[in-house]
């Protein structure tokens, strides 16, 4: 809990009220403030926390805009953690960005056991240009493995988003040979390590949804508080006044359960992917209100407020739609709810 | 914080203990009267056993649990499908926090103990021109020696037809704010001029009444605070309801959940992506109503709550109650239109029409999701109030 709020503090106080700041400094800041070492066990040298220490983290990342792909380089992490491939954690963990896809389409792989050639296309791995590897699970083949970006048959080429504060890659492979140096998992381990990632995941798209939509209402109130129309500041409108405590009740309702769930231990996959949907959705509640509540200074590229309407609209699909975690919600809440 | 060991022992014990105890054909009581006997009948089993007041103090017999204790006490309730205390609600939770927050020694001697031997209090504090505007109370109270002496009208009163005692808010000035002239009584129900009227809801319960007041004598002692400075007391009374029983209420919607997944699966509906997602939602919605609860209890053992905290759990849980019942009644289709037996003193009982009916009763009563608007508005993000002066 008080781990929880120094983190806040000290995310917030690092990144100091910027929003969408350089990508590369800001990665160089990420890594120097050791964010990469979250979730590294306290045995390889890491701070051994939780989904809450790195979600507090996201959070603060979703309130500035970051720009450093933090979330797939702790989701990476994270499954370097439970392969314990020490010499790999610490060369992720000081900086060298190893990452992956937030697009949950798997490439056509092939291969046969011990021999893995690789084929097909990952789509949404982030800031690939600057990644040494990525890490490509597939469920079908019962692999989880790192490959080196650098290796014969990887191309990649970069997918301009709406959203400028975050870059998304293809990745192509063509007949790539798996090193078996760079293996994380197989089998039977794969779907733990991938439910590991997947709640990083979730977690993190939750957690930086929720700091995004946070800043976007501060943002949308300060404005309402000082523009005034018919001699007074439109923040006195209880029209207005009341559309703000919705977007607030909604955003401290999720911000609830993220804090709860990120620390059960039970949690499923699709308990993260319901608290993902439902963060996702009403950052892009809080963002679309926020532009309308701005009027036409909200319409303008100077002004922030399309960054975050943007970031939220690629949330809402990045990790999963919200059709897909409602539904999985809805089947996971029909098995748990009987008479 | 208790430890898991104890916490298990406890919801043994009390899984045990309601094995024998629990209620059961109090869902087929048809009878107001019946109901009411029954409700006593249940908080004077639990207080015997020592459930019925966990959030007391750790002075009184049942009181001092945990928050993690008071949990695992009403999901056990809730589990075992017990009534919820609605008679008991105001005596247990707003007259006792009250008189345990505001009440002289000599108030708190006198009827705490009483309240753990069933005597039942209500809430006298709307009127019919003062609802969500509270502090435009006009019921009159006029000092006499060592009595007042109190006319007026108030409405909007949880089970006062059944009530032994009344948490009065009366107008003893006229002068200055409208917020000082207001004093905080207690009054006997069966005091001389005292008459109740029960109000005939539109789901057919009858939750809430009319107390009309004609030269009612209270004597002093019974004023709680100053004269004049009963507004403070009131927003102890009313900061009450808005803890424990959001949590309480959340746990039990969260407990009725299979209602709504019976219904899907009755109507052949396991497969249909739009019904799942929209069961989903309204699932990820409710585990948020129930940690917001959760929440604003441990911030405010912390002493860490903040201003408007409280306005942000009662509208979330008003507003996914309606979702709730909004979701039961669509699945629940054409058979809900058709009248059905209600069950007294629940919010979640599957039927639909009366469900759905009785969520206003939380969208309403106990300040508006607009005044929790207006209070989030203006004490959370602190937008400027709007100036005052309009005149018709």
């Amino acid at each position: 809990m008080i781990e929880r709020q120094e983190l806040h503090d000290a995310a917030r106080a690092a990144l100091g009220g910027t929003i969408m700041a350089p990508r590369d400094a800001a990665w160089r800041q990420a890594a120097g403030l050791g964010w990469l070492l979250l979730p590294v066990p306290e045995e390889m040298g890491g701070l051994g926390l939780g989904l809450d220490a790195s979600a507090a983290v996201h959070f603060e990342m979703g309130r500035a805009l970051g720009t450093a792909p933090l979330l797939p380089a702790l989701m990476v992490i994270r499954a370097l953690a439970l392969a314990g491939k020490t010499e790999l954690i610490e060369r992720a963990a000081s900086g060298e960005l190893m990452t992956t896809a937030l697009v949950l389409k798997g490439p056509g792989l092939s291969g046969s056991a011990g021999a893995y050639r690789l084929d097909g296309t990952l789509e949404g791995v982030c800031d690939a240009d600057m990644a040494s590897h990525v890490l490509v699970i597939s469920a079908g083949l019962g692999i989880c493995t790192l490959i080196a970006l650098d290796s014969p048959g990887v191309a990649t080429s970069e997918r301009k988003l709406w959203d400028e504060s975050r870059r998304l890659f293809n990745v192509t492979l063509n007949d790539v040979a798996v090193d078996p140096g760079l293996v994380l998992a197989e089998g039977d381990a794969v779907p733990p390590m991938a439910r590991a990632i997947k709640a990083e995941m979730l977690c993190g798209l939750a957690a930086d949804s929720l700091g995004g939509a946070e800043a976007a209402l501060e943002m949308t109130v300060e404005y309402l508080k000082t523009r005034r129309q018919f001699d007074r500041p439109l923040a006195m409108f209880q029209a207005l006044q009341h559309r703000c405590a919705d977007l607030k009740t909604q955003t401290n309702a999720v911000l609830a359960l993220l804090w709860a769930r990120s620390i059960d231990k039970d949690a499923s996959t699709a308990d993260f992917g319901a608290l993902k949907a439902l963060a996702t959705d009403v950052y892009r509640f809080v963002s679309e209100e926020a532009i309308q509540l701005h009027g036409g200074i909200g319409l303008t590229d100077e002004y922030p407020a399309h960054h975050y309407l943007k970031r939220a609209l690629a949330n809402l699909q990045l990790g999963g739609s919200l059709d897909l975690w409602r539904e999985t919600a809805g089947r996971a809440a029909l098995k748990r709810y009987t008479a | 914080m208790t430890d898991q060991t104890s916490l298990d022992a406890l919801r043994q014990d009390l899984r045990s203990w309601l094995a024998i105890n629990a209620p059961k054909d109090w869902r087929a009581i048809a009878d107001h009267q019946a109901f009411a006997t029954s409700q006593r009948q249940w908080f004077m089993k639990l207080v015997e056993a020592g459930y019925a007041v966990p959030h007391w103090p750790a002075q009184w017999p049942g009181g001092g649990r945990s928050l993690a204790e008071q949990k695992v006490i009403y999901e056990e309730l809730a589990r075992a499908d017990c009534p919820r205390l609605l008679l008991s609600f105001v005596s247990t939770y707003h007259a006792a926090s009250t008189l345990m927050e505001c009440g002289s020694e000599a108030q708190q001697a006198r009827y705490l103990p009483a309240i753990l031997k069933g005597e039942t209090w209500c809430q006298g504090f709307s009127e019919p021109g003062a609802g969500s505007d509270l502090a435009a109370i006009k019921t009159k109270a006029e000092l006499r020696g060592d009595h007042y002496v109190v006319t007026g009208q108030k409405v909007w009163s949880t089970m006062a037809q059944y009530a032994d005692k009344c948490l009065l808010l009366v107008r003893t000035s006229s002068d200055g704010p409208k917020q000082a002239g207001i004093t905080f009584l207690l009054m006997d129900m069966k005091a001389k001029g005292v008459s109740v009227r029960p109000i005939n809801q539109i789901q057919g319960d009858e939750e809430f009444c009319e107390i009309f007041l004609d030269e009612v004598a209270v004597p002093v002692s019974d004023r709680v605070g100053e004269d004049g400075k009963g507004w403070a007391v009131a927003q102890t009374t009313l900061s009450s309801e808005r803890g424990l029983t959001l949590m309480e209420l959340s746990y039990r919607m969260k407990g009725a959940m299979w209602r709504i997944a019976d219904l899907i699966r009755y109507n052949g509906l396991t497969e249909d992506a739009g019904v799942l997602r929209d069961f989903g939602h309204l699932s990820a919605r409710v585990d948020a109503a129930c940690a917001t609860a959760d929440q604003f209890l441990e911030n405010r053992m912390m002493d860490i709550e903040r201003i408007g905290d409280a306005s942000v759990v009662k509208l979330t849980y008003s507003r996914v109650l309606r979702e709730w019942s909004e979701l039961g009644l669509r699945l629940g289709g054409m058979a809900e239109q058709y009248r059905a037996p209600i069950t007294f003193g629940d919010l979640n009982t599957g039927n639909w029409m009366a469900d759905f009916m009785n969520s206003y009763a939380w969208t309403i009563a106990g300040g508006s999701d607009e005044i929790q608007r207006k209070i989030i508005a203006e004490r959370m993000l602190e937008m400027p109030r709007e100036p005052k002066g309009w005149v018709a």
